[in-house]
């Protein structure tokens, strides 16, 4: 299998730890 | 009786999920009659973990785990493109838009996406905007709605073989009993606790392949060299496993775009943030939706490539033509009684979710934001009619599902390109730029729309080069551009400082 093919299986969980870290260093406002 | 000892783990899952879904329902029912910010934004009072699930529900249908599962089948592991830009553009949605809209929702008092536009760009044009934008969610969700009853009635059909017509009005009567009993609270909890199971079974579907060949390795010894043919009759021989051997990464983007970016506009989606309770739980659902639904994208969006290896050269040459049913034949293959009634009550799961959430986007959109702006009626009578609007809607959506027109899925591909670059623009310049005015809204809408229409119908298909552009790509940022130029070039139209103020919280 070539990386490109790969790449989306390895990259949705790239991309939900880099936005995990994001999150948790952000403010949050609601109200 | 041979039918029942055939059939009895599948119906058992069947009804004990029914029953479940019908409960919530019904338990809601008070609660949610109170008022209208009850019944149409359960009044900003549901957790975080809630609204993750529910937003990933809602987001991913049969379409996805039937639709999509399938069509890698015929273009490969590269599919999974999709998932990347999904999960993307899912991670955005609740980034730039969840927290600003769950701000400004509260403030302006909105309670659906029309009146959002309204209560945000305040003026008598703003009241035109968001009476136009309940006219297209009535229009697009009309095939969405169809494509996914149709779904459910083909799994019931090929599972426990009941009539299509039987099927299809089972599925439409359920979802719609429990979102006219418990509005949005029902909604919500019934898509959360569906959440659940289609997290579960996507996982389970992804390891019934390799369990049937007995592992990875052998799965990847028979799919990286295949003698199974491609639609054109050409050997695929390692297409499966190579990127853009299969397919065309501009189609794939195109695709991926037009349903990902669903994800940032379109109005079953955007509500989930409305009713969020407070920080810790937007911050909470900012982390796990992404997570939930990319790992299921993950297990689902490559799936039909691998069934691949359970197929003979006979099976795969009818599949190839037929890919809606390649997830009917894995489960037919596996031919594990205990693994086909969690799929299939994970299948429903999918389709419930989302036919539920947009039934009652469709009934807060004519009752609040079409008849009540025409005419304005006590409020007591709205959820009533809200109610009675939804029934008839869905029986609207059932007689269309007995008789579907041709090009469903392509049809509510073009829906979700229309919502992205009519409503998109709209509301990021609502939620950020306070220079945006009513005409910029307004005009936005419209040029997004008609360059939906005139890049697929007039360009699209008679200029080689631009087949695989989908519409998706001009008419969002030709909106997107409509937006800030007439917004600049109006910046007399907008709103009052003091009603900026309120709306950016200074």
């Amino acid at each position: 299998m070539d990386f490109l093919t790969l790449f989306p299986y390895i990259g949705i969980l790239v991309l939900v730890v880099i936005n995990t870290i994001l999150v948790l260093n952000r403010k949050i406002t609601v109200d | 009786m041979e039918y029942f000892s055939e059939h009895y783990v599948t119906i058992l899952f069947t009804i004990i999920y029914v029953v479940g879904c019908l409960y919530i329902g019904w338990y809601f029912k008070k609660k949610a009659s109170q008022g209208i910010e009850g019944y149409y934004v359960a009044k900003r009072e549901i957790p975080g973990w809630v609204i993750s699930l529910a937003f990933f529900s809602t987001s991913a249908s049969t379409n996805t785990y039937i639709g999509q599962a399938g069509k890698s089948f015929e273009y490969g592991l590269s599919w999974a493109w999709m998932g990347f830009i999904w999960t993307f553009f899912c991670i955005i949605s609740w980034q730039l838009l969840g927290p600003k809209m769950r701000f400004q929702t509260a403030r302006l008092k909105s309670f659906t996406i029309p009146d959002y536009f309204h209560l945000r760009y305040k003026s008598n044009l703003a009241k035109s905007i968001r009476v136009l934008s309940a006219f297209i969610i009535l229009f697009a969700t009309l095939w969405y709605m169809v494509g996914i009853a149709k779904g459910c009635a083909h799994v019931l059909a090929s599972v426990l073989d009941i009539p299509y017509e039987y099927g299809a009005f089972a599925i439409i009567a359920i979802t719609c009993a429990y979102t006219i009993w418990g509005g949005m609270y029902s909604v919500l909890w019934t898509d959360a606790i569906q959440g659940i199971i289609m997290f579960f079974v996507a996982i389970l579907m992804l390891a019934i392949p390799f369990m049937f060949v007995g592992g990875v390795e052998n799965m990847m010894d028979i799919i990286g060299s295949t003698d199974h043919l491609t639609k054109t009759g050409e050997p695929m021989r390692s297409g499966l496993v190579t990127f853009g051997e299969l397919v065309s990464f501009l189609y794939i983007l195109g695709i991926g775009l037009a349903i990902g970016m669903k994800q940032i506009s379109e109005p079953k989606n955007l509500i989930r943030f409305y009713s969020v309770n407070n920080a810790k739980s937007m911050r909470f659902a900012m982390i796990w939706t992404p997570v939930f639904l990319g790992i299921s994208l993950v297990c689902v969006m490559g799936l039909g490539a691998l069934v691949h290896g359970m197929a003979s050269t006979d099976e795969a040459a009818y599949l190839i033509h037929n890919t809606d049913e390649v997830v009917g034949f894995m489960l037919d293959k596996f031919d594990n009684k205990l693994v086909s009634g969690i799929c299939v009550a994970g299948l429903f799961a999918a389709g419930m979710s989302s036919l539920a959430s947009v039934i009652i986007i469709v009934g807060t959109a004519f009752v609040k934001d079409i008849w009540h702006v025409a005419k304005p009626m006590p409020e007591g009578k709205i959820i009533p009619r809200t109610k009675w609007f939804m029934a008839i809607y869905c029986l609207f959506v059932y007689i269309l599902t007995l008789y579907p027109m041709a090009g469903i899925v392509e049809l509510t591909a073009f829906a979700g390109a229309v919502f992205a670059a009519s409503f998109f623009p709209s509301i990021f310049g609502g939620l950020y730029l306070k220079w945006g005015t009513d005409l910029g809204a307004m005009a936005s809408m419209i040029v997004g729309m008609v360059t939906n229409v005139v890049w697929r119908f007039v360009f699209r298909f008679n200029y080689e080069p631009l087949k695989d552009v989908h519409e998706i790509i001009p008419a969002f940022i030709i909106a997107m551009l409509t937006y800030i130029l007439v917004s600049i070039l109006s910046k007399s139209r907008k709103p009052d400082t003091e009603h900026l103020d309120l709306v950016f919280g200074n």
